[in-house]
């Protein structure tokens, strides 16, 4: 795999009360690594610490140990910005500014000459579905059609890394499919994606690989199919199921749970699995449905949340 | 170089669109045309026949020469807009730090490939280019009905429209100094207003300091007088440079080395204090 191009080792934020006398941990040693062409998630209950690793991978805030780099650049080096584009999550684009003059401003401010930023903003608002309103003042458009501006500002420089907080947030559901597409096609042309979002479907149908966090740790990093994946578990369609095949599955020492007309397996291994089609056969059972048992990510990150945090 | 020119177009665009740019050229105009209405001359072959200043006849000796009349003119009117284009400059830039630091707007400007140092810099300039707009515009207006009236032209009113875009870049740093650390526009104004009316009975400090009982007293008063801006000597010295040797004894005085070192002092003590501070802050 390429080098990653977001690395953040051991992360460390503190932050402290007023006349610092309660220390808050945010981040308590994070590691991260995003590789190009990535789509990156970043889930976890308010407060785990999403928020914070964005603001120090964007000098918004100094970390308290530990480094975090950009394209090589350390993040304290405002060069490391020089190819990252950055949605936050309640984003506020001067409002007096029409669509084109932000992208004026930000583009200019992101080193881009006229020229380019002006192609750019035509080509950008197109995508966007907001060329028509190219000289509409900002405080004229609806939630979503700001979100997909501010997607713009942060698409104007083509930047090789994406920092994404809720973009989908207040965009109608075609939208969010428009969005999801120009990340994707984002990520085919090597640019690494990190996704902060609190809706888990959409990370689910974006991202390929995900980091839950939980009080300031990862509680689970992986690919989504890793992370859904229940193990030995599947699905059976058949019919007829009577209480002898049930009885007989339970003897081979197969779990069996009847839910919905259908049977839920927990097996052994796939040699155990076979076995089962095999009684199945042997009785005259037609089989109509096999299917390892995937949980929605939603039920992943539900589970990491609530287990107990286990104490080094 | 492209930084300044953004945070330029972003400053005169958002004073345009908050009519704060129209508020202030209108004001600046109000000005104008009450002084080309105010004052009426009536110069025969370039000697002052008569004048009119509101439209009460004024008294003119045979001796009274047209220039002096002039630099009189454009000396007394130099120090009206002082004061003027301070109060102006000071509320039509205020909120350019405070806005900036608003959550969710500051994370689009810091997100971009520029040092803290140099966007707080850039947008210092592109405020400052404001006011100085603003600046020049009263002075070469006054400068042109003064000249149609008497069809006389120096340009030392120019170098008072110098001296008001001194004091309003010494004064503009120590708003942006409150705006980072409080990031509000209402504290911003009060306190720079509140900074400039304290300093001006400072001039008198060798007068206060002899009323004083106790040393440590004195020595404060005199410390916080070689501190401050010197906004009452600067204005003299506006009035002082426009009539040049025929000003009087106390503008001559202000016109000194001193009241100028200690304020560009402040002023860029006040930024650096503000660039540090803009630095180490955490959004």
């Amino acid at each position: 795999m390429n080098e990653a191009v977001i690395e953040v080792r051991g992360l460390r934020k503190e932050y402290r009360s007023s006349f610092g006398r309660r220390v808050i941990t945010a981040l308590d040693g994070i590691d991260i690594a995003v590789h190009p062409g990535e789509l990156f998630g970043l889930l976890g209950p308010n407060g785990a610490g999403k928020t914070t690793t964005v603001k120090v991978l964007l000098g918004l805030t100094a970390a308290t140990a530990g480094s975090a780099s950009i394209g090589g650049r350390p993040v304290a080096d405002p060069e490391s910005r020089r190819h990252v584009g950055y949605l936050p999550e309640g984003h506020k684009i001067p409002n007096y500014l029409t669509a084109r003059q932000a992208l004026s401003i930000f583009g200019r401010m992101s080193g881009m000459e006229t020229a380019a930023i002006r192609s750019r903003s035509v080509e950008l608002l197109e995508k966007l579905k907001l060329s028509q309103w190219i000289d509409v003042r900002v405080k004229k458009f609806s939630k979503g059609m700001t979100q997909r501006l501010g997607l713009a500002c942060a698409l104007i420089h083509q930047p090789q890394v994406l920092l994404l907080d809720e973009p989908t947030d207040g965009v109608d559901p075609v939208g969010r499919r428009e969005i999801r597409d120009i990340l994707r096609d984002e990520a085919k042309n090597g640019v690494a994606v990190l996704l902060n979002s609190h809706l888990l479907s959409e990370i689910e149908l974006t991202c390929d690989r995900v980091a839950v966090l939980r009080a300031g740790k990862v509680a689970a990093e992986g690919s989504v199919e890793g992370l859904t994946r229940t193990g030995a578990k599947y699905k059976m369609v058949a019919a007829p199921i009577d209480d002898a095949l049930v009885a007989a599955f339970r003897e081979s020492g197969a779990g069996v749970d009847r839910v919905n007309g259908h049977l839920e397996l927990s097996v052994d291994n796939v040699e155990h699995l076979n076995a089962l089609v095999d009684q199945v056969r042997a009785r005259g059972v037609m089989l109509s449905e096999l299917a390892p048992l995937r949980s929605t990510l939603e039920d992943v990150f539900v589970d990491l949340v609530k287990a107990p945090e286990v104490q080094p | 170089m492209k930084v300044l020119v953004a945070n330029i177009e972003d400053v005169f665009r958002e004073a345009a669109a908050r009519w704060t740019l129209i508020a202030y050229f209108c004001l600046s105009s109000i000005f104008i045309i009450i002084f080309a209405a105010a004052v009426n001359l009536d110069v025969v072959n370039g000697a002052l026949a008569g004048a009119k200043l509101f439209g009460k006849e004024m008294e003119v000796g045979g001796s009274f020469s047209i220039e002096k009349l002039v630099t009189g003119f454009e000396g007394g009117f130099a120090s009206l807009l002082y004061v003027l284009s301070i109060f102006m400059a000071i509320f039509a830039t205020a909120h350019l730090v405070p806005r900036m630091q608003d959550k969710g707007t500051i994370d689009l400007y810091l997100s971009r490939p520029v040092s803290r140092t140099k966007l707080i810099g850039s947008r210092y300039l592109a405020g400052l280019l404001l006011a100085a707009s603003n600046v020049f515009y009263l002075i070469t207006a006054v400068w042109l009905i003064v000249g149609w009236k008497t069809h006389v032209l120096h340009g030392k009113i120019f170098l008072a429209g110098g001296l008001m875009i001194f004091m309003i870049a010494s004064l503009l740093a120590f708003s942006f100094l409150v705006g980072v650390i409080t990031s509000s526009t209402g504290v911003s104004i009060m306190m720079t207003y509140g900074l400039a009316v304290f300093s001006i009975p400072l001039m008198a400090h060798q007068k206060m300091e002899a009323a004083f009982s106790s040393d440590w007293s004195a020595y404060l008063l005199r410390g916080l007088y070689l501190v401050l801006p010197k906004v009452t000597e600067i204005g003299m010295a506006v009035f002082g440079f426009v009539l040049g040797q025929n000003a009087p004894e106390e503008a001559q005085k202000a016109m000194a080395l001193q009241p100028f070192v200690t304020t560009a002092l402040f002023g860029l003590g006040c930024f650096a204090l503000a660039a540090v501070a803009f630095k180490r802050k955490e959004f």
